[in-house]
Order: structure tokens, then C-alpha cells, then sequence
């Protein structure tokens, strides 16, 4: 199949690249071996640092950071882009893009973000603020203990669901008959707080209904508490995402397995996608690879050897044997600096081919744990990316 | 298997994913019942459980991991394994044979029909594990085989030699139990629709794929049709013949499991050979070989992807013909797996899981208010018909109508 330009990767770069391209009026393809990192993320987007203004976070990050060969207002208008989809697909983000918000975690402490989704935008508690915690009878890793030990006059309910995983109760909450008896047995508990936090089960699909009906029901106002994964905001950020680009027309490829490339010169023509039966090709003008670090399959370390697994391309790493001697889980350890070099185009550094651009965590010196900036990199990086490729199938 | 199911990392993507995980408490899930529990079972520790059954095999945990493990599979040896030292269930056994049983049925349809509607078949159905709620599937005499009785059964018919064009296509077309037993008319409009676009049709001699006898637990029996169906189908490969399917968990079989669960010789060579009925014509549109010409159909259609579909990884081929249709609106309902699974479905020990998951489905497709819903799979649409009122049907009628004929 021929299509304009080939994304690999469906993670937050991949998929945001795509629904760009598609809009444009391109005909776009998604190739992914599985579902993203993404999907059991937080559902939050950092963009920035930990400090109360996220631009100026960036303002001393590195010049060999991503975020500096797209400048603020190209990050601004990427992210501002993101908000705009996501309220038009009915499941709003909500934040300011140049600030960060501190939203309470399972274990009482704060976690810095920018945007949040709407369940979550009561979730920017003041230190000693009185609030209700409703948990569920045998859920996993979620102890209210945690939190009521850190916010004493902090009270909690338990609620027997008649399942304890995030998922199974999630999904159960997306059932209007169990909605109801869970609202009437909130009532029953003559909460005094008005703000209740809840584990992040409000449902899979119903998200907004539910939210909606409790509030209306209870008088109260409910804020949702990232968990573990599998983790119900991140599987619904993936979903809503995907969804939009399936509306704007991109086609997917799933389980896809690339084993191969054909190249003319320095152009990619197709990609092979090995599988049982007969391989898929995918050929196209441009491809943008946004297959991601380390976990999620975009780099691979084997033996001091640097690997990056599509098209091999040479991998930036300032580590060498020292790797296993250091403090390993020391943040910013040299090994999060290791990625793809590109130049001002997207392209790789040097030695790159002329119709590759490059997106997301991939990226050289990118550090997104160290610079808290996971998805709002994914989202700036994959946006500028695809309007290189589109500058360059022109 | 594509990689070592060592490459788990726990990252619980396939939790996510798993439709039973959803709804069934009882059942941990497939990162635990495929990657964590093999450890054990590697070191000859029985972890197999009866909760192993609970998996319906839908695969969609393998789509999604994206470290290459396939959960399922791993799931899939446990479950052979825990059936090969159990007793079989008498529905184990039923659907193991299922193939017998769709032909007898269709033979002494009058009868076959007759009896399962019975009260007192209702209650020894109910007796002997099998759920009594829900219709059993309708058989017709006049299957696709006994209508193709004309039809071209060898690879080298004699007319056939004399009007052979080089660049002549030529399809095998695989039915499967389902169409040829219960939905012979949906068999006939993709054969008439092949021929429209001069495709010449075989309907080879077949027996049963294999999955539901695989998914119960008797691989040697699966083994068995694979075999003779491969030899069979090899031989018209062998002359040219592409195989085609519609039913996507009879293709899902003889695409991924012939060449490795089930093994059979020609296992790789049915593999590559084997289409799935719209990916085929999509083929041959994109080599300027045909032109579908649409009419216009003004409906709203709710288009339900059976997991096994799902599983090809491309772009849905029959969206992308359907894309053409003028005035049609299409919404595809690729997220939630209906919950019915074959035989799984018909299995009262599986009644509150399978309802559940069916009523997600169906919720999930009557968002659009839809005029029709379609779905490729005669188990999905079974199921699907279960909690809705809306009209469902194979897609193959919709384009059937929009082509006219």
C-alpha cells in the first residue's frame, strides 16, 4: 500500500504527527507493533520542569534539548493544538499551558504536571485542605492510609464493588444500574467534605456521563487519583487520541513487526511488516519514526552496544562501560541521554536519510524523567516532525 | 511464538486489553496467566487451573503487547494442557466435533431445528453445561456445499483449461462450518459477488477449520481437519488458486495456527496463500483489475470488528471499500470484544462473562442510533442479535446491495 507519509510508533509522537498530516488532507498510515507506553501512563501531560512557570523550566534546559529546535511558541501552539482536539473529541484536557499544577498521588505526596483530564481537575489539593476519600473493598495497590497519614482530617469510605481491579471496577462503573446503587450508597454516608477523591476508576468509556450524574446526584465534587497500572486515565488518553485519528482518516497497521527496508540512495521507499502468511509493505514519500526510548522498543541496548531498531540508525550515547556501575536509579543517569541526533529539520544528524524525520522520546538528550517533560515533548516533537515531512513531500 | 515471552516486562498493556480481565474477577488476567504462570509451568510446577479456562482466546492481548509476547498462545498449552488431564465436558466434546454435528444438523434440518427449540431439549441442554437462554444457531439443508453441487470442486476442471487466461484470477473459497451450515445465502452473494468482478470460484471439498475443536481442548482432532484441509487446499494452491475466506476466525486459523500450533506440512505455504475476502478484492482494485462502481446507500451502519479481524493488524479492508459507498455513514466498533467466542458462548459456566461483554458491545455500537449493524463474524452477529433490536447482517450484503446485483 502507498500512502503520503508512514508513521512508526502510536504512542502520544506518532499519533499526534498522524492527526496532523490527516488533517492536512494527507493519507497517512500508523504502524505500531503494540499499544503504547502511553497507555499506562498517569493520563497527565508534563511539559516542563517542576517549577510554577513551565517556559521558564525550559529556559534552562539544555541547548542540545528537543524543545530548543522548536522554540516556545511552536511549543505553545503544539500543546494549545492538543487542548483543542481533545475538547472537540468531548473529553477535555484543562490547564495552562505556560504553568504546572501539583495533583495528589496515591501515596499522599504531590506529582507536578501541566494538563490534566477533567476528572482530575479538582486534584491540585492545598497542603492540610479537608477532603473525603472514597476507596473499594480489596482494591489493589491503593491505601487510603497513605494519604490520611500525610491530610489528617481527611476521612474515608470504602465501597464493596464485588470486584477489586481497577479495570473491573472501571467497567462496571460504565454500567448505569451500578452508577446508581454506587451514588445512593454515597449519599448514605453523610460525607461532610464537599471535594472526594476517588481512585481513577470513573469509567471506561462513560467518563464525562458519570462525573456528570455523581456530582448532580451527590452535590459533591469528585476528583480522580491516578493508580498503578493498568492505569484507566492513561487507557483512556490512548483511546481518545486513536480515535481522533481514526476519524480523520489515518489507516493502522497493528502487531506489526518490521523486520525490513528498502532504500533507493538516501530515500526510503517501503518498510516490510513480517508476519505469518504473506509480509505487508508500506510504502511512502516520507516516514516520521517515533518509536520511543529504551522501554518501549525504540532503542535497544545490548552489550554496550547501542541499537535502534527500525532502520539501525547511529544511536547517541555518552555512556560506555561505566553503565552498570553507576547509580543506577539515580535521575538523570547518562543512559536517558541516548538517542537519535537530528538536525534542524527533524532529520537525522549527518549521516541521515532525506525523507526520515525523527519524534518523541527517541530524541537524543531529550531526558523526559529529568525534565519531566514525557508527553508534552511527545506532543511538540511529533507535531514539528510532521511539518517537516510535510515541507518535504511538497 | 514471535519472541520469548521473557521479553514481558510487566507493563500490564495486555491487562488493559483483555476483554474476560473486564468482567470476571475470577480469571488474573493474561499477564499472569500467560508470562508469569510459564515460569512455573517451565519448571514443571502445575499452575494449570480451572480458571485457565475462562480465556476466550480473542487474541487481544497479543496485538497489543508491544514486546512481542503472545499471551494467548502461552494461554492456549495451558488450556490443552488442562483438558488433556481432566475429563472433557460433554459441550467440550460437542464442539470439539462441531464440524459432524453442523453437517448432520444441516442434513436432518427440519428435525435438528425442531429438536433444539424443544422445552425438553432446552432443559437437557441446560443439564449437560450448555446455556438454554439463547437460541442455537439455525441449520439449513441447502448448504453452500449441496447448492455448489455443480460448482468446481478440483483444481483442474476440464473446462476450466480451455478459457485459461494468464492473468485470470482464480479463488478457493474457504467456508467454514458457519456459512456453509447456518448462513449459506451470505456464501452465495460472496460467490456471486467474486464472479461479478470474473473471478472464477471453486468451492473446495472441507471440513471444519480446526479452532473450535483447538479452543476445547483437542488438538489432535484440530490436527486432523488442519491436515485435510491443507492437502486439499494445497493442491489448487499448487495450480494457481488463491484461498479466499470470510468467516475471520476460520481465516485467523489457517493463516496463524496451520503453520505453527497445528503444524500440518503445507501449514506455511496456506498461510501465505490464504485472503481474507475483502483484503483480496482491495488487491485487485488497487491493480486497476476491477471498479466497484457503488450505488448510493443512504443508512447509518454500526460496523462491529471481530477481534479476529482485528488480529490481521492492517487498515479493515472492508472500510476501506465501504469508504466508497455514497451517502454511506460508517462507525467502526473495534474496542470491545462481543464476548461470545465460538463455543464459549453457548457454555453456561461462561453465561455471566459473555453477557457482560455483549452488553458493552452492543451499547458501544447503538451510540451512532445505527440502521444496521454488521459484523463479519456469524458468532459476533449471534451474539450481538442477543441485545439489540437493530437489524444485523454480514457486510458482504451491503455490498451485495450497493453493487446492484
Amino acid at each position: 500500500m502507498k500512502y503520503d507519509i508512514a508513521v512508526i510508533g502510536s504512542g502520544m509522537s506518532g499519533l499526534m504527527a498522524s492527526i496532523y498530516l490527516a488533517e492536512k488532507g494527507l493519507n497517512i498510515a500508523v504502524v505500531s507493533k503494540g499499544d503504547p507506553i502511553c497507555s499506562v501512563s498517569s493520563g497527565c501531560i508534563d511539559i516542563a520542569g517542576t517549577g510554577e512557570k513551565t517556559m521558564e523550566s525550559i529556559d534552562i534546559f539544555p541547548l542540545e534539548h528537543p524543545y530548543n529546535k522548536i522554540g516556545e511558541k511552536g511549543i505553545t501552539d503544539s500543546l494549545q493544538y492538543f487542548l483543542d482536539l481533545m475538547k472537540e473529541q468531548g473529553f477535555n484536557y484543562l490547564g495552562d499551558i505556560g504553568k504546572n499544577r501539583n495533583i495528589l498521588t496515591p501515596i499522599g505526596k504531590y506529582r507536578t504536571t501541566s494538563l490534566v483530564p477533567f476528572t482530575m481537575e479538582h486534584a491540585d489539593i492545598e497542603p492540610g485542605e479537608s477532603f473525603h476519600i472514597i476507596s473499594f473493598k480489596d482494591i489493589k495497590d491503593f491505601f487510603p492510609s497513605y494519604i490520611t497519614g500525610i491530610f489528617s482530617n481527611t476521612g474515608v469510605s470504602v465501597f464493596d464493588a464485588g470486584t477489586y481491579t481497577t479495570m473491573g471496577i472501571a467497567a462496571k462503573m460504565d454500567n448505569e444500574d451500578f452508577l446508581e446503587s454506587f451514588s445512593k450508597w454515597i449519599k448514605l454516608q453523610n460525607i461532610e467534605q464537599k471535594k472526594i477523591g476517588i481512585p481513577a476508576i470513573l469509567g471506561i468509556t462513560k467518563t464525562r456521563k458519570i462525573i456528570n450524574y455523581l456530582e448532580t446526584e451527590t452535590g459533591k465534587i469528585f476528583f480522580e487519583i491516578p493508580t498503578l497500572p493498568p492505569s484507566i486515565p492513561g487507557l483512556r488518553l490512548y483511546r481518545n487520541i486513536k480515535s481522533i485519528a481514526e476519524k480523520k482518516g489515518v489507516s493502522f497497521y497493528n502487531t506489526a513487526d518490521i523486520t525490513d527496508f528498502k532504500k533507493e540512495n538516501d530515500t526510503i521507499i517501503n518498510i516490510t511488516i513480517k508476519k505469518p502468511g504473506r509480509p505487508d509493505y508500506v510504502n511512502a514519500d516520507a516516514f516520521i519514526l517515533a518509536t520511543g526510548s529504551f522501554v518501549s522498543g525504540g532503542l535497544f541496548l545490548d552489550k554496550n552496544i547501542f541499537k535502534e531498531t527500525v532502520f539501525n540508525l547511529p544511536v547517541y550515547s555518552p555512556v560506555d562501560k561505566e553503565l552498570f556501575n553507576m547509580d543506577f536509579f539515580k535521575l538523570g543517569h547518562p543512559l536517558e541521554k541516548s538517542g537519535i541526533l537530528i538536525d534542524e529539520n527533524f532529520k537525522v544528524l549527518k549521516s541521515g536519510y532525506n525523507n526520515l524525520f525523527i519524534a518523541g522520546s527517541i530524541l537524543a538528550h531529550s531526558e523526559t524523567m529529568k525534565y519531566q517533560c514525557g508527553h508534552g515533548m511527545a506532543i511538540a516533537t511529533g507535531i514539528a516532525a510532521a511539518k517537516h515531512a510535510e515541507e518535504h513531500i511538497k | 511464538m514471535k519472541e520469548s515471552f521473557e521479553n514481558c516486562i510487566r507493563c500490564t498493556i495486555c491487562v488493559e486489553n483483555c476483554p474476560v480481565f473486564k468482567v470476571n474477577p475470577e480469571y488474573p488476567g493474561p499477564k499472569q496467566a500467560g508470562p508469569d504462570a510459564e515460569r512455573f509451568r517451565l519448571d514443571g510446577i502445575e499452575t494449570v487451573d480451572k480458571w485457565i479456562t475462562h480465556c476466550t482466546q480473542c487474541k487481544r492481548c497479543d496485538f497489543a503487547c508491544p514486546y512481542g509476547v503472545d499471551p494467548s498462545k502461552l494461554i492456549l498449552k495451558a488450556q490443552i494442557r488442562y483438558v488433556s488431564k481432566h475429563r472433557k465436558s460433554l459441550p467440550q466434546l460437542l464442539f470439539s466435533n462441531f464440524h459432524y454435528i453442523a453437517r448432520l444438523g444441516s442434513l436432518f434440518s427440519v428435525i435438528t431445528n425442531f429438536i433444539t427449540s424443544l422445552g425438553m431439549m432446552r432443559k437437557l441442554f441446560k443439564l449437560i453445561g450448555l446455556r438454554n437462554d439463547i437460541p442455537f444457531p439455525e441449520f439449513r439443508f441447502k448448504t453452500l456445499q449441496r447448492f455448489r453441487k455443480k460448482s468446481i470442486r478440483s483444481p483442474n476442471p476440464v473446462d476450466h483449461i480451455k478459457i485459461n487466461k494468464p492473468k485470470e484470477r482464480k479463488a478457493a473459497f474457504f467456508h467454514g462450518c458457519y456459512l456453509n451450515s447456518n448462513a449459506p445465502d451470505e456464501g452465495r452473494m460472496i460467490i456471486a459477488i467474486l464472479e461479478h468482478f470474473g473471478i472464477k470460484v471453486a468451492v473446495p471439498d472441507q471440513v471444519c477449520c480446526g479452532l473450535p475443536a483447538l479452543g476445547n481442548g483437542d488438538l489432535v482432532k484440530a490436527q486432523g481437519f488442519a491436515n485435510k484441509n491443507s492437502k486439499e487446499f494445497a493442491k489448487f494452491i499448487d495450480e494457481g488458486w488463491d484461498i479466499l475466506y470470510s468467516c475471520t476466525s476460520c481465516g485467523h486459523t489457517l493463516i496463524y495456527d496451520y503453520p505453527e500450533i497445528l503444524g500440518t506440512d503445507e501449514g506455511e505455504l496456506i498461510s501465505k496463500n490464504t485472503w481474507n475476502l475483502y483484503e483480496y478484492l482491495l488487491l485487485l482494485k488497487d491493480e486497476g483489475q476491477i471498479n466497484f462502481n457503488f450505488k448510493p446507500l443512504k443508512k447509518v451502519i454500526s460496523y462491529h470488528i471481530p477481534c479476529h479481524l482485528r488480529g490481521r493488524g492492517v487498515p479493515y479492508p472492508a472500510v476501506k471499500i465501504f469508504k466508497e459507498i455514497p451517502n454511506l455513514n460508517l462507525h467502526i466498533q473495534d474496542i470491545n470484544c462481543c464476548g461470545f467466542s465460538g463455543s464459549y458462548g453457548f457454555k453456561e459456566k461462561n453465561k455471566e462473562t459473555t453477557d457482560a461483554l455483549g452488553q458493552i458491545a452492543v451499547e458501544s455500537l447503538e451510540d451512532h442510533n445505527p440502521d444496521i449493524i454488521i459484523s463479519d463474524c456469524g458468532a459476533c452477529r449471534m451474539q450481538i442479535s442477543n441485545f439489540t433490536k437493530t437489524r444485523i447482517i454480514d457486510p458482504i450484503q451491503i455490498m451485495y446491495d450497493a453493487l446492484g446485483l
